[in-house]
């Protein structure tokens, strides 16, 4: 199914946290609108992700049992909410789904969906380690990739980059 | 309780008429030793783990009873470079996160920035070309599987000649872009440069002499007995743990479930190729063992191998001489918006998420790697296994650190 | 050497046993496999049948820091990995020596800029004897700095004084 199809499944089965669905666009002289271009994205409550996830596996139509990834995406300096974006892909459909939460940098938390795909487990230790992000009742929230002891959270485009590091020199 | 080696040891052992005696005729003895179950640390420095991961291992004497991987030994935060340089000053970093199949990531990422650029327009040859290039790449990087492989259960032979035809494959790459390893050929809107001349009728050549050796391969390695034993029946993933885990790739396909990117969601020309039926996607079949297991997910790799020539040979017939690149500016500023495309890597789906506002630098640039996600399920892989077997399963993940940890 | 080194004054029997101990050094050095990153495949492929290293008497590889003479540090060193280089340095018995293979280990290479958790180069916390630029370097560039290894042990007094290199042509 193409994206408004799967998007007009979603809307009429009533998935809970279905929000808003971001198409893409030309670009508009007279409204000063740049345009968007690339890939259609649903946009979800965060709150009711993990229910939306399991709706999304366990629906026949739709089918989607792979999690292909779970990301964070910080806009910019001055946004007031960071993006969690999330794709799935249906092995036995051949179809994509992409999946956006507005998320306000002020209350970063949100459920964990480690209890719909296992997958959702490592995607987001890495985003609790890079973006500051709380996902609840995630059964091992280290730190993935840094240090244990690495200060502030790398992605966020408010961060400054250390000087050294135990010592050693970072410059 | 005292060590053996103390003066004033003493084993404590049952009296030999309380000893039972087994069905086979032997006497058995009991020493009463309280054991704990040992932490052994394999890693980062270890010759066995593809690279610098650290596996926590929890055994009690040769079975594994808990297995935790550590990353973030090699983490290069190639996604903080991607949101401070420009877009093609961004592509040898693709290159660098799994270092051995550099082409494909090269084109996953140019592929995600023409999704963003939708009117930009890709020469057929060079399209041909990007092909041709991926899948050599493809057949170097599961050469290398397979080699390494074979050094991890303890065959020193097929590394060498493994790395034997690699050597062709390189210096096939090296005259047409002038790297070894780290091309960043393909580029935005195409490649760098044409063939030069012979070229094509090279790589021909090295598919009709590929073709020969794939089978003294298969037969040196794959076929033997100790290989077979080693793998058959070892860390065995089935279909709805291959899907509960996000694993793509011949994880995947080693698993049974029959879907492979090139021909099911196809990008460039592989619907083209698949209906002309230049190849064929190999599945696990369980023919040593259980479906899902180290072995399936070998030969999954080594049959890939072969059907890459047959992509390969129909490029080659397919090429016809015209422009390689696009009309792509020097300062590329792709317009704002955001996109993911996945391609299928060597080791599975790699996906590039990028977000742009139109500036010549992208906001964010994600890399899905596949080797980060199948490595998510050594942890519930190997516990209940022995310790050498341990290497087996990691040999059989096919992972590449730098991929894992960007 | 122990009390043996640089307790000699030059002379000829003095400067024949150091040529005889160099050259049984120089022609067996034993390196660690150490591979991190990239370059770590341009030393696999030095050590198989095409750019043979066995030729220069380096061929086998130990796996374990106790058995071996070189380190050749060959990819990106991040500060988490740091801390193990210098505590597999420190294991090595000494005489040892470090090769720093490839841009990331001599400065940081292309991750000198942005990377926040890169270490700008290997000699930050071990002492490198020879520096081998290329992103990956090629497998002739690695060879060529073991040679200059060789070179450089070759013209090292060891039960002579004084304990400095000495020019190419008195070694």
């Amino acid at each position: 199914m193409d994206f408004q199809a799967i998007a007009d499944h979603l809307s009429v089965a009533k998935v809970p946290g279905l929000l808003s669905l971001e198409l893409p666009r030309p670009a508009d002289k007279e409204t000063k609108d740049k345009g968007r271009s690339g890939l259609p994205y649903v946009c979800v409550d965060p709150a009711r992700i993990a229910d939306f996830l399991t709706f999304c596996r366990d629906d026949d139509a739709l089918g989607f049992e792979v999690l292909i990834d779970i990301t964070a995406s910080d806009p910019n300096a001055e946004d007031e909410n960071l993006w969690i974006l999330v794709q799935l892909l249906s092995v036995q459909h051949r179809q994509r789904l992409g999946i956006k939460c507005l998320l306000p940098k002020s209350a970063l938390s949100m459920p964990s969906s480690t209890s719909v795909y296992r997958a959702a487990q490592w995607h987001e230790r890495e985003c609790m380690e890079m973006y500051g992000v709380n996902f609840e009742g995630h059964p091992d929230p280290r730190n993935m990739l840094l240090p244990d002891d690495w200060p502030g959270y790398p992605m966020r485009k408010d961060y400054e980059f250390p000087k050294e590091y135990h010592g050693i020199s970072c410059e | 309780m005292t060590s053996p080696t103390q003066k004033d040891h003493k084993p404590s052992i049952r009296p030999a008429d309380e000893a039972r005696v087994l069905p086979s005729g032997e006497r058995e003895f009991f020493m009463d030793v309280a054991t704990s179950d040992l932490e052994i640390n394999m890693g980062p420095q270890h010759p066995a783990t593809h690279g610098v991961m650290r596996v926590l291992l929890r055994t009690d004497g040769e079975l594994v009873t808990g297995a935790q991987p550590h990353l973030g030994y090699l983490h290069r935060c190639a996604e903080k470079i991607g949101e401070n340089v420009e877009w093609l000053q961004y592509l040898p970093y693709t290159d660098r996160y799994d270092y051995l199949s550099a082409m494909n990531n090269n084109l996953s990422y140019s592929l995600a920035v023409e999704a963003l650029m939708p009117e930009l327009e890709i020469p057929r040859r060079g399209t041909l070309i990007r092909m041709i290039c991926a899948e050599l790449n493809r057949i170097a990087s599961h050469l290398v599987a397979f080699g390494t492989y074979g050094l991890d259960i303890g065959a020193f032979t097929p590394f060498f000649y493994a790395f034997r035809e690699r050597e062709w494959i390189q210096a096939l790459f090296e005259k047409i872009c002038g790297a070894r390893l780290t091309y960043s050929y393909i580029r935005i809107g195409g490649v760098f440069n044409d063939a030069p001349p012979g070229w094509l009728q090279e790589v021909s050549d090295f598919c009709d002499v590929f073709e020969e050796k794939w089978q003294e391969y298969y037969d040196l390695l794959i076929e033997n007995h100790i290989f077979v034993q080693r793998t058959a029946n070892v860390g065995v993933i089935s279909a709805e743990m291959a899907y509960d885990f996000g694993l793509t790739g011949p994880m995947l396909r080693g698993s049974g479930v029959d879907f492979d990117l090139r021909r099911d969601m196809p990008y460039m020309e592989y619907g083209e190729a698949h209906a002309a039926g230049a190849f064929n996607v190999p599945l696990g079949t369980g023919e040593k063992g259980t479906v899902g297991d180290c072995w399936d997910r070998t030969q999954v790799r080594m049959v890939e191998m072969k059907e890459c020539l047959g992509i390969v040979r129909w490029c080659l017939e397919q090429i016809e001489p015209g422009p390689v690149i696009g009309d792509v500016p020097k300062v590329i500023k792709v317009p704002p918006g955001e996109a993911y495309v996945g391609i299928e890597n060597p080791r599975g789906e790699l996906g590039h998420y990028l977000h742009s506002d139109g500036g010549k630098v992208a906001t964010r640039c994600r890399v899905r790697a596949p080797s980060f996600v199948n490595l998510a399920v050594l942890e519930d892989l190997m516990p209940g296994t022995l310790l050498a077997d341990s290497v087996a399963i990691i040999g059989s993940t096919d992972i590449v650190i730098g991929e894992t940890d960007r | 050497m122990g009390i043996l080194e640089e307790a000699f004054e030059e002379n000829v029997l003095t400067t024949r046993v150091d040529w005889l101990l160099n050259w049984a050094k120089l022609n067996s050095i034993w390196p660690m496999t150490f591979g991190l990153a990239c370059c770590a495949i341009e030393m696999m492929a030095v050590g198989a049948a095409h750019h043979d290293i066995d030729r220069f008497g380096a061929g086998a590889f130990r796996a374990t820091p106790r058995q071996a003479d070189l380190m050749i540090v060959a990819g990106t060193v991040n500060f988490k990995m740091g801390e193990r280089v210098k505590r597999l340095y420190d294991q090595m018995p000494s005489p040892k020596y470090v090769i720093a293979m490839g841009a990331c280990a001599t400065g940081g290479g292309p991750y000198f800029k942005y990377g926040y958790t890169v270490m700008k180069g290997v000699d930050r916390i071990i002492p490198v004897d020879v520096y081998i630029a290329g992103c990956p370097p090629r497998p002739e560039a690695l060879l060529e700095g073991l040679m200059t290894l060789q070179d450089k042990l070759r013209r090292t007094p060891v039960i002579r004084k004084p304990a400095r290199l000495l020019p190419a042509d008195q070694a």
